[in-house]
């Protein structure tokens, strides 16, 4: 399988790819598109902060008034101007009358909210919230702390405490995540690594689905300009799909090389400044674990998608067929960036060991968790195993496939094309 | 000596069988022509003489061994429908396609250029593919099959799509690569040229072998009862007489076919009593064609 003809395809192929103006473009455009979402997505986020608030507190008692503005008062968003307040008294009773007033107030947007906290809130911590949004969490994570603390300071004034036993009872519950490893030291955990798997499963996502529909349509465009019945009387059609993938496989390990570098470079030297909490913890070897686990995430897709290409003689039938292979990439895809929430469900840690997700899934959890390093041999093994496998049966499609013409093939046909014994 | 050997190919697709038991032999040194008409075969039984395609029944044998990789490092091979990467610089294309044979360097380097100036081709080596005329992507394309110097040279309808100039330009080659010692062999449906340049000839139709040996065998066994005839005046007496087994038109000239061998010089002496004037009578001629059209009957209208 590999000779001088497999070599001269893949060198072909390495001639023709790193040269060409879409690998440069690619190469530089990629990272400039993922700088971009992540700015959007910042964006999006400190957007719905910024939005304006402005509330009416009302309540029967003014005590609670009182208070619940000065703690307002005190909150970043007042002080920024993002958030502003009145209050209003009102007995329960009125309460509906007043809220009438306001309605048109309400839904014209003049007013964002009125927040209604009647004394009983005192027994309850019940507070209600009259808005034409009323589901509005970034409102609620302004507000909260200081109706709570408020209505604490309130309860616990007429009790024989000290004014550190009513700051201990005022004070939120702070959680600060630290990682367990077998590490001596245990580290607390920024953001760092939640960045980078997003990151990272991102790039991953993006190469393989981008190198595979490339191989597809290659193959079609051999196929449908016929160079492929020349190449095969000098070539096997073994080595003319092995030549290919393994020249794909290599221009795109050599991109995903060039935009692992700033990240390699993070890591052994100083030369950026990352503030501690964004710094994500990884290893060195986590970078070439990285690129070894796309080399198979590669020979396995590229494998596939090069086959489907081989049956079709069409780019728009190719497009049509190439969907259960995008499923592959994406729904694993997808289970990585769940990661982010929860990266210990029984779901990550079975797919990071099933055959084609575990591509995908593995590094992702790497970075979340410590993974048994069993685990990710195994994963390893599992590929490499179906990656055999995949590259027999593509081998045959890929013979009887690539010089088929005319005829959409049915997959049934498709199918017994495998049982073909030569 | 027969260096290639065909013996029972049989191929069939989805229940169709598109080769029937074929066989023929290919000497060396030869022009061999696959005659038939289109969809006869040829194409599959090329692609299995090449290894392209393999066979469900049968085998080829290359100098009595079976065709292996040695065999497509010493050919060149054209197929009918022709494809270059069009992205590819021509001079990048062709030194591709030969490294695949396992020639590469200097040499190739040099017989690139020189082809390319007999093509005239010369200043367009650093274009790419696609920016060449579609004429000039044939030339490219004869080009890369030639260039790694093989003893075996398969066309596929190596005829169909090309301009007079090329089509000479390519019979000169073919002839030059004939008196070089090495084996030709085409596919094609048109019977003339098969008729001037081959020496054997294997004809196909629907997939069966219905005609094969040297070129000079087959006509001296079908002419010695046909004459082919030009003449002024009305035969239509010959359709029913006693000598004469069929009259076929072909315009310019009528083939004669005799029911038995050396009654020729009984139909000259009919033809001069019944008045017909007679510009041209000759005796063991006749046309790949009549013994095409004798074989597969009359119904054949693509094969001229």
């Amino acid at each position: 399988m590999f000779n001088r003809r497999t070599l001269a395809i893949i060198k072909r192929e390495l001639r023709t790819k790193l040269f060409s103006k879409s690998f440069i473009l690619m190469t530089l455009l990629v990272p400039l598109f993922m700088i971009l979402i992540f700015s959007i997505q910042y964006f999006i986020h400190s957007m719905s902060d910024e939005q304006r608030s402005d509330i009416i507190i009302v309540s029967d008692s003014d005590e609670i008034l009182n208070k619940v503005e000065n703690e307002i008062f005190q909150t970043s968003a007042f002080k920024s101007g993002d958030l502003t307040s009145r209050t209003e008294k009102s007995e329960i009773n009125n309460f509906e009358s007043k809220l009438n007033q306001l309605k048109s107030d309400l839904i014209n947007q003049r007013v964002t909210g009125v927040v209604f906290i009647p004394s009983s809130a005192l027994q309850t911590k019940e507070v209600k919230y009259y808005s034409a949004n009323p589901n509005n969490s970034t409102l609620f994570y302004k507000i909260k702390p200081s109706i709570n603390k408020a209505l604490v300071e309130i309860y616990f004034s007429g009790k024989q405490l000290t004014q550190e036993e009513i700051k201990f009872a005022r004070k939120d519950v702070d959680i600060s995540g630290f990682r367990v490893s077998s590490d001596k030291e245990v580290a607390q955990e920024g953001y760092g690594n939640r960045i980078a798997m997003v990151l990272f499963s991102f790039l991953l996502y993006m190469a393989l689905l981008f190198s595979g529909s490339m191989t597809m349509n290659a193959v079609v465009e051999e196929k449908s300009n016929k160079i492929v019945e020349v190449l095969l009387s000098s070539a096997s059609s073994t080595e003319l799909m092995a030549g290919k993938i393994l020249g794909t496989v290599i221009v795109e390990l050599i991109q995903m090389a060039i935009w692992l570098s700033p990240m390699f470079l993070l890591l052994t030297t100083s030369w950026f400044f990352i503030p501690a909490e964004f710094m994500p913890q990884m290893s060195i070897g986590y970078i070439f674990y990285f690129l070894f686990n796309y080399g198979l995430a590669l020979i396995t897709y590229v494998a596939l998608y090069a086959t489907v290409g081989a049956i079709f003689d069409n780019p728009q039938d190719a497009q049509s067929g190439v969907w259960p292979l995008m499923l592959l990439i994406m729904i694993p895809f997808f289970i990585a960036l769940g990661l982010e929430s929860n990266s210990q469900t029984s779901l990550a840690i079975i797919t990071s060991l099933l055959p084609f997700a575990s591509l995908i899934v593995m590094p992702a959890r790497i970075l979340m968790v410590e993974v048994p390093m069993w685990q990710v041999l195994l994963a390893i093994v599992i590929n490499v195993v179906v990656l055999i496998g995949i590259f027999k049966l593509a081998g045959k499609i890929y013979r009887i496939g690539i010089l088929l013409t005319g005829k959409k093939p049915k997959w049934s046909e498709v199918f017994r094309w495998l049982k073909l014994s030569n | 000596m027969n260096a290639l050997e065909v013996k029972s190919l049989t191929k069939r697709f989805n229940g169709l069988t598109a080769v029937d038991n074929a066989s023929f032999s290919v000497s060396e040194g030869s022009v061999f022509g696959l005659i038939g008409r289109n969809g006869a075969g040829k194409t599959t039984t090329i692609r299995m003489m090449l290894n392209i395609y393999f066979p469900d029944e049968g085998e080829v044998l290359f100098r009595g061994k079976k065709t292996e990789q040695d065999f497509k490092d010493i050919v060149g091979y054209l197929p009918e429908e022709r494809g270059l990467y069009k992205k590819m610089k021509v001079i990048d294309m062709l030194l591709f396609l030969s490294e695949l044979k396992g020639k590469k360097g200097n040499q190739v380097l040099k017989s690139a250029n020189y082809y390319l100036e007999r093509f005239e081709l010369a200043d367009r080596k650093n274009s790419k593919v696609e920016d060449l005329s579609k004429g000039n992507q044939q030339k490219i394309q004869f080009i890369g099959t030639i260039l790694h110097d093989p003893d075996f040279l398969i066309f596929d309808e190596p005829f169909s799509g090309l301009d007079p100039i090329n089509t000479n330009l390519l019979k000169e080659i073919i002839l030059e690569m004939k008196q070089k010692g090495k084996v030709v062999i085409f596919s094609t449906h048109l019977m003339e040229f098969a008729e001037k340049m081959c020496d054997s000839i294997a004809m196909i139709d629907k997939g069966k072998i219905i005609l094969n040996g040297k070129l000079n065998d087959i006509k001296a066994k079908y002419a010695s009862r046909n004459v082919s005839l030009d003449y002024q005046g009305n035969i239509s007496f010959l359709n029913n007489h006693s000598l004469v087994e069929s009259v076929e038109d072909f315009g310019n000239t009528t083939g004669i076919r005799l029911k038995n061998e050396n009654t020729d010089q009984q139909l000259l002496k009919l033809l001069i009593e019944n008045n017909i004037a007679i510009k041209k009578f000759n005796v063991d001629e006749i046309s790949l064609y009549e013994i095409f059209i004798s074989l597969a009957g009359k119904e054949v209208t693509d094969v001229q």
